[in-house]
């Protein structure tokens, strides 16, 4: 009787798996802000489609490689990643093509974020500057060569060069060295000569949080989407305003191929650019909107990257050519930085 | 001269082996928002804290499940193995023996990988059943090892008497040996639990949406904040295993078996 | 050993069975992924292109530099630990070995996680030296290969002292105070007496703490980051960050190879001077 038992349990458990499938999306997102985040979107959308989301977190990168492994019996529905790693799953052909006529807001998108890969591929969702974020009580940050001054020797953290802000880190940086953004060999071979003077490169914002908040780190670039976190810790943090301007980005919103769900995730890329949704994750400081209708107040807005000008002003990598260099960047990363 | 160093050595080794630990138990009674050490005022908070994040208790049923039934299936592969290999002349028992101990040497990260490519995806297999065969794969070598060195202190002959007196095979092994090794098989049982409850690198790569035990939640917790949370649940987990194993110890005197 | 041999296999072949499927079968594919070139046929191109790669070198030289460094430390340690255990009365001894075993039983998540708060900028350690003016800003510890090295030797050197206690319950009672009424001094008594006796616990030993620091991923994660990379994480990376199935195969083989080898070398070390 007792071999029985755990058979029993686990064809139970398979099961009511397999039962809850019918109402059920799955969606791959960020990891930073899980919490503002279930309350400004996943709680009420689930209320509204009467379905469960069932959500895999992690940085851009690394998702992008899981639907990549993936790909033969797709596990995510939906997905918001950085519009290269979008892309990079756009010409592999595991990404569907999205029809915009199913998402009643689109018109209300900045002309940039509708677009942005082609094909209509993907869907831009969130604009974010990228600067550099620092402990004011301890140091000044004018420019992004500050990041491997003496000042910061043993105290800076750099985004790791896989993930999304690494190859703003190094378009910044080789622009702070009068570099044209052609070329980023020499920025990488000085990053290689500081390398001891760089406490460790993190790979998703909510561990450079975590490590700022710890006083590991006292200065590092990030996305402005991180900066809640660092805005309501006890310590002093400053978001930088360096000469060389912020550089910036967007996240689209991507349905992989075949999926099946399809009816469901466009219901959830419908809401979350909706006016309402957008306002709200705006209001709770994580994401700045893509929808051009959101109003904020001048304080919330103060904290988030709004308005056309701002976002006119950032200095952006195109995600072509950003795929194109990847593989030498970290060739050359791996040998002259992480040594 | 001889009391004073004895002491001395054992004091650091123990101090360098428990000390961390107790840190961080103390470092869960925080009242502060950060992880400290001494805490900043003393709360139970993040204690309770912890039964409230839904991850954890979704993370930790699925732990308990794959620790309690991973081992069961284990102990229902490993019980009948350890008696053949114990009580017949196999062909090919060596063989057997070191296919099944296999689990034991291949690193975890490499079991996990292995089977996310070469079972779950191709065969469209469930993260959860991958989870499930993992962990009873990494159990069985302990159920076989310490089950069949409590067939070893059990003498054949008394099997062989109850054959003699009418009974069939089967009913020797559950009338005469079942009762004798029983303190064997529950040894195992726990030494599996624990081992499976705290299994970490196996479980890595077989992660899905939704899917996690519990290490793999902790650490993904830990990767979006330090709060004295992980540090309160580490303790209670720590209690958890220590306290399952004292009782077993008072109750059996586990350690023989071990 | 009384009954027939075929009789008996129905009941073994089960677990072999099971395990050889769901677990060697899978693992054995994966190794020789790095064994097949673009045409399916045998090539050793992973191997080379792996060891091109000069980061690759590095983690793979750290990783075997680390866990002989784990192994010694612990052994040094375990030695002196072990030898104080033995010689306590038995009362005692049993209560100090349950101390012993006590951390293998809670979660390395959680035994790792302890450094952070002693090794941090902010933690305990850092405390003491500036609080005592030892320096105006507080180390940095954490992501350094020290790092790994303390959270690795805690972890495994559990799996020393267990060994050698159990090796020295093996050696006579006077054969010590002997070598010492004979006019042996300490270092002779350890390397003609004790080290002989022992060597089968140092050897499992060894074997133990070596494979355990080799094949440790939670450690090198959380206190050595994407800068301390070792084998284990490089192979996380290789497959989370880059799809690189042939680089996380060679790994696997690497792992296994080193783990086998440092059981062979110690076992014939061991058995050497008989």
């Amino acid at each position: 009787m007792k071999t029985f038992i755990p058979f029993v349990a686990l064809s139970a458990a398979l099961a009511a798996n397999a039962a809850a499938a019918e109402g059920k999306l799955t969606i791959s997102v960020y990891s930073f802000a899980q919490d503002a985040y279930k309350e400004a979107l996943y709680d009420p959308f689930e209320e509204i489609c009467d379905c469960e989301l069932v959500i895999e977190t992690g940085n851009s990168v690394e998702r992008m490689a899981k639907i990549e492994a993936n790909a033969a019996d797709p596990v995510i529905d939906m997905a918001v990643i950085s519009s290269h790693d979008a892309l990079s799953l756009a010409q592999k052909g595991l990404l569907q093509p999205i029809d915009t006529s199913k998402l009643s807001s689109f018109d209300k998108l900045y002309p940039a974020a509708q677009d942005p890969l082609g094909d209509n591929m993907g869907v831009g969702y969130t604009f974010y500057a990228s600067s550099i974020v620092y402990r004011e009580d301890l140091v000044t940050i004018d420019s992004w060569g500050d990041l491997l001054g003496d000042d910061l020797a043993g105290n800076v953290s750099l985004p790791n060069i896989t993930g999304t802000q690494g190859p703003l880190t190094l378009m910044m940086l080789d622009k702070a060295a009068g570099g044209d953004a052609s070329d980023f060999t020499g920025t990488i071979s000085d990053i290689g000569a500081h390398a001891d003077d760089i406490v460790t490169f993190y790979s998703r914002s909510s561990e450079l949080a975590q490590l700022m908040n710890q006083e590991e780190v006292i200065a590092a670039p990030v996305g402005r989407f991180a900066w809640s976190r660092f805005k309501s810790s006890p310590l002093p943090f400053a978001w930088a305003e360096p000469k060389e301007g912020q550089a910036g980005g967007m996240n689209v919103m991507i349905m992989t191929a075949n999926n099946g769900n399809e009816e469901l995730a466009y219901k959830l890329m419908d809401y979350w650019l909706s006016t309402e949704a957008q306002t709200r994750i705006a209001e709770a400081l994580i994401d700045s909107p893509a929808n051009m209708d959101v109003t904020l107040s001048d304080e919330i807005a103060e904290n988030l990257t709004y308005g056309a000008d701002l976002i006119n002003s950032l200095n952006i990598l195109p995600p072509s050519t950003i795929i194109a260099e990847r593989d030498a960047w970290v060739d050359q990363w791996n040998t002259e930085v992480i040594r | 001269m001889k009391a004073f160093p004895i002491w001395l050595i054992l004091g650091a080794t123990l101090t360098f082996l428990i000390g961390p630990f107790l840190i961080v138990i103390f470092a869960g009674l925080s009242a502060g928002e950060a992880l400290a050490f001494p805490p900043q005022g003393l709360s139970l908070k993040w204690y309770a804290k912890v039964f409230t994040v839904e991850s954890f208790r979704a993370s930790f049923a699925l732990s308990m499940f794959l620790a309690v039934f991973g081992t069961l299936a284990a102990l229902i592969l490993g019980i009948p193995a350890a008696y053949a290999l114990n009580r017949y002349k196999l062909p090919g028992a060596e063989t057997i023996r070191t296919v099944v101990a296999a689990p034991i040497i291949v690193p975890g990260i490499i079991v996990g990988l292995s089977l996310l490519r070469y079972f779950v995806v191709p065969l469209n297999v469930s993260i959860l059943v991958a989870l499930f065969v993992t962990h009873t794969a990494l159990v069985l070598p302990y159920a076989v090892r310490v089950v069949s060195s409590s067939l070893n202190n059990l003498r054949a002959d008394m099997e062989e008497a109850a054959v003699i007196l009418g009974c069939t095979r089967l009913q020797a092994f559950i009338k005469v040996v079942l009762p004798n090794i029983r303190g064997g098989i529950l040894a195992a049982f726990i030494l599996g639990f624990v081992a499976s409850f705290n299994e970490v690198p196996a479980s890595l790569f077989l992660s899905g949406p939704g899917v996690r035990t519990l290490p793999i939640d902790m650490l993904s917790y830990m990767e979006i904040t330090f709060d004295p949370s992980v540090a309160a649940l580490s303790a209670l987990l720590a209690f958890m295993s220590v306290g399952i194993v004292f009782l077993a110890e008072r109750l059996l005197g586990f350690s023989r078996y071990v | 050993m009384f009954l027939n041999r075929t009789e008996g296999l129905p009941l073994a072949l089960p677990a072999a069975l099971f395990t050889f499927l769901v677990f060697l079968v899978p693992v054995g594919i994966l190794l020789s992924v790095a064994f097949q070139n673009v045409g399916g046929g045998f090539s050793l191109q992973g191997y080379v292109d792996f060891f091109a790669q000069p980061l690759n070198r590095t983690v793979f030289l750290r990783t075997l530099k680390l866990g002989v460094l784990v192994a010694a430390v612990s052994a040094v340690i375990g030695y002196a630990a072990a030898f104080c255990i033995v010689s306590l009365p038995a009362t005692s001894r049993g209560r100090v070995f349950g101390l012993i075993v006590l951390p293998l039983m809670i979660s390395p998540v959680a035994r790792t996680y302890a450094w952070i708060v002693i090794l941090g900028r902010s933690g305990i350690v850092n405390d003491v030296i500036v609080g005592l003016g030892l320096s105006r800003l507080p180390i940095r510890f954490l992501f350094t290969e020290t790092a790994v090295f303390i959270g690795l030797l805690q972890l495994f050197l559990p799996l020393m002292i267990i060994s050698l206690v159990s090796a020295m319950e093996n050696v006579p009672k006077d054969a010590v105070p002997a070598a010492r009424v004979l006019g042996a001094n300490w270092m002779q008594v350890f390397f003609r007496v004790i080290l002989p006796l022992t060597k089968e616990g140092l050897v499992v030993g060894g074997t133990l703490v070596f494979t355990g620091a080799l094949t440790a991923y939670i450690t090198p994660a959380i206190l050595g980051g994407s800068k301390v990379l070792m084998l284990e994480t490089l192979l996380y990376q290789k497959v989370n960050v880059s799809n690189d199935f042939v680089s996380a195969s060679v790994i696997a083989m690497i792992l296994i190879v080193m783990s086998f080898s440092a059981n062979l070398l110690l076992k014939r070390i061991a058995t050497a001077k008989r």
